[in-house]
């Protein structure tokens, strides 16, 4: 490696240090990976199933942050929003917060005796918890937060010279949203959509709590490898892994987004 | 000195199993730590404060999952005793040698091992809010019926007795069935007796007698100094407590 002249060894050694960090988990868990019958451990029913729910699951999740994630991304970085310092910082919520919380205020808010799931029961004879449904709002509410925040972010430092021009122009809003905002929102978009799908697909806390556990339901991959770490820890070892290849594959591509475009 | 077993004490003693492989200090004299299954939380705080009071020695309770709990101790965690609700483990760790065997020399014939220390049956549970049920209804599809799940003692006890259940949620504890049936979220449970007795949201979905296949409990001293503790639980003042806690305990020994 060569080193550049205005990179201080000390910051690359802490740099190194933090790498190596974050790497070492990985690779010890790839050097427990029982390699030898992990075709065998991948082809269980269990692994398949689990594997098909948190498709599902994470790709509805990510459909469902797409759709409201951008309006509220838009509103809440070009219109003079009330209060809005709290109402971004209840926007970031879910991110910090504990998602055996979130999973918990989920129940409160809609289950079958929640604020508002207690008239969904009623009215419609809808029932989120324990449903595949009641897994994608679990992963939905965690993951939104990611989008919002990235897709705000470059539509803050984008700014809305161009949008302004076009305005100038003649034309009206929805058309300037449509041909000027949006594509140049593309690439940030990718990223974020990148992240909170792959939060939902990560998502254990709020789900195991809000749609509980259930197989070819609600037992998304990591259910699953908690599940099998009681019993099985070479199937948790081989589910750790379907997980991260699938999420590296996912991530790799747009590794040049990762930050919003400038 | 923690005078009681506070929150704080049970946070430190998590913190310490949790990185505690390379701690070989001998234990504090005064102070035991006892890991728990967490279907004898309440009752194990009972057992510790007569304990306390009749010897002197304060104990640290890590209450949790019998198979959690005894991963820890297979990796070393600082537990001077161990009681859980799946004898099988139990047995395991005396295999692997970890029940401290020669004690036995220390002191007059001091169990260092209950097998069966209680039983706790399993009861299908209904919230209060929710009607009386029928032994039918834990087959209704259309109720929402939870249960732990396999691998943790209350889940692998309902297997046994129950077999197949269209069941909708598998809990990694019982005391997370509990939590389903206490926000009635769920329809129907599958819990310990002791819990139903203790949750005054919780009710026997109809009448049931004790019925087994049920969990046994067994209690094993780790240490030197968890020895008298354990030696203690067999006594009728310690049988005393667990039965009023709902638990049912053999002839006495």
């Amino acid at each position: 490696m060569t080193r550049p002249p205005n990179a201080p060894r000390s910051v690359l050694v802490v740099a190194a240090l933090a790498m190596a960090f974050l790497a070492l988990p990985v690779l010890a868990l790839l050097q427990r990976a029982p390699w030898s019958g992990l075709v065998d451990l991948l082809r269980r029913r269990e692994v398949v199933q689990a594997l098909g729910v948190s498709l599902l699951v994470s790709l509805t999740a990510a459909g469902i942050v797409l759709v409201l994630g951008t309006p509220m991304a838009w509103v809440l970085a070009r219109v003079a929003v009330p209060f809005r310092r709290l109402v971004r910082t209840l926007v970031v919520l879910p991110m910090v917060l504990p998602p055996v919380v979130g999973g918990t205020a989920l129940l409160f808010a809609l289950g079958r005796r929640g604020l508002v799931g207690q008239w969904l029961e009623r009215w419609f004879d809808v029932t989120l918890p324990f449903t595949t449904a009641g897994a994608v709002v679990a992963a939905t509410f965690v993951a939104l937060p990611f989008y919002v925040i990235t897709v705000e972010g470059a539509l803050r430092t984008s700014g809305e010279d161009l949008e302004q021009v076009a305005a100038t122009l003649g034309a009206d809003p929805l058309t300037v949203l449509r041909r000027i905002t949006v594509p140049r929102l593309i690439p940030a978009m990718g990223a974020g959509l990148a992240l909170a799908w792959a939060r939902a697909l990560g998502e254990f806390g709020a789900t195991i709590t809000f749609a509980g556990n259930l197989p070819g339901r609600t037992r998304t991959l990591p259910l699953a490898t908690f599940q099998a770490l009681e019993s099985d820890p070479e199937a948790a070892v081989a589910l750790s892994l379907v997980l991260l290849a699938v999420s590296l594959a996912v991530l790799l591509p747009t590794r040049h987004r990762w930050l919003p475009t400038r | 000195m923690w005078t009681h077993p506070s929150s704080g004490a049970i946070l430190l003693a998590v913190v310490a199993s949790m990185g505690a492989t390379g701690c070989t200090e001998a234990p504090d004299d005064t102070a035991l730590t006892v890991f728990v299954a967490s279907s004898l939380t309440e009752v194990a705080a009972d057992l510790t404060d007569e304990w306390a009071s009749t010897s002197g020695v304060v104990v640290e309770l890590v209450a949790g999952g019998s198979n959690h709990l005894a991963a820890q101790v297979r990796d070393g965690a600082p537990a001077d005793a161990f009681l859980t609700a799946d004898a099988d483990l139990f047995d395991d760790l005396e295999r692997r040698l970890l029940v401290n065997q020669a004690t036995d020399q220390t002191a007059d014939h001091v169990p260092t091992a209950i097998h069966d220390l209680a039983i706790n049956h399993l009861v299908v549970a209904r919230p209060t809010t929710g009607p009386e049920r029928r032994p039918a209804d834990l087959r209704d599809p259309s109720l929402v019926l939870v249960a732990c799940a396999a691998g943790v003692p209350c889940g692998d006890a309902a297997a046994a007795r129950f077999g197949d259940l269209p069941v909708d949620s598998f809990e990694p504890s019982a005391r997370a069935v509990v939590a389903r049936l206490a926000l009635d979220e769920a329809d129907l449970g599958i819990v310990y007796a002791t819990d139903v007795s203790a949750h005054a949201g919780l009710a026997p979905a109809w009448p049931q007698k004790p019925t087994c296949p049920c969990i046994t409990y067994a209690a094993a001293s780790l240490s030197l100094s968890g020895n008298p503790f354990v030696a203690f639980l067999t006594s009728d003042r310690a049988r005393q407590i667990l039965t009023k806690h709902g638990f049912v305990t053999g002839p006495t020994r």
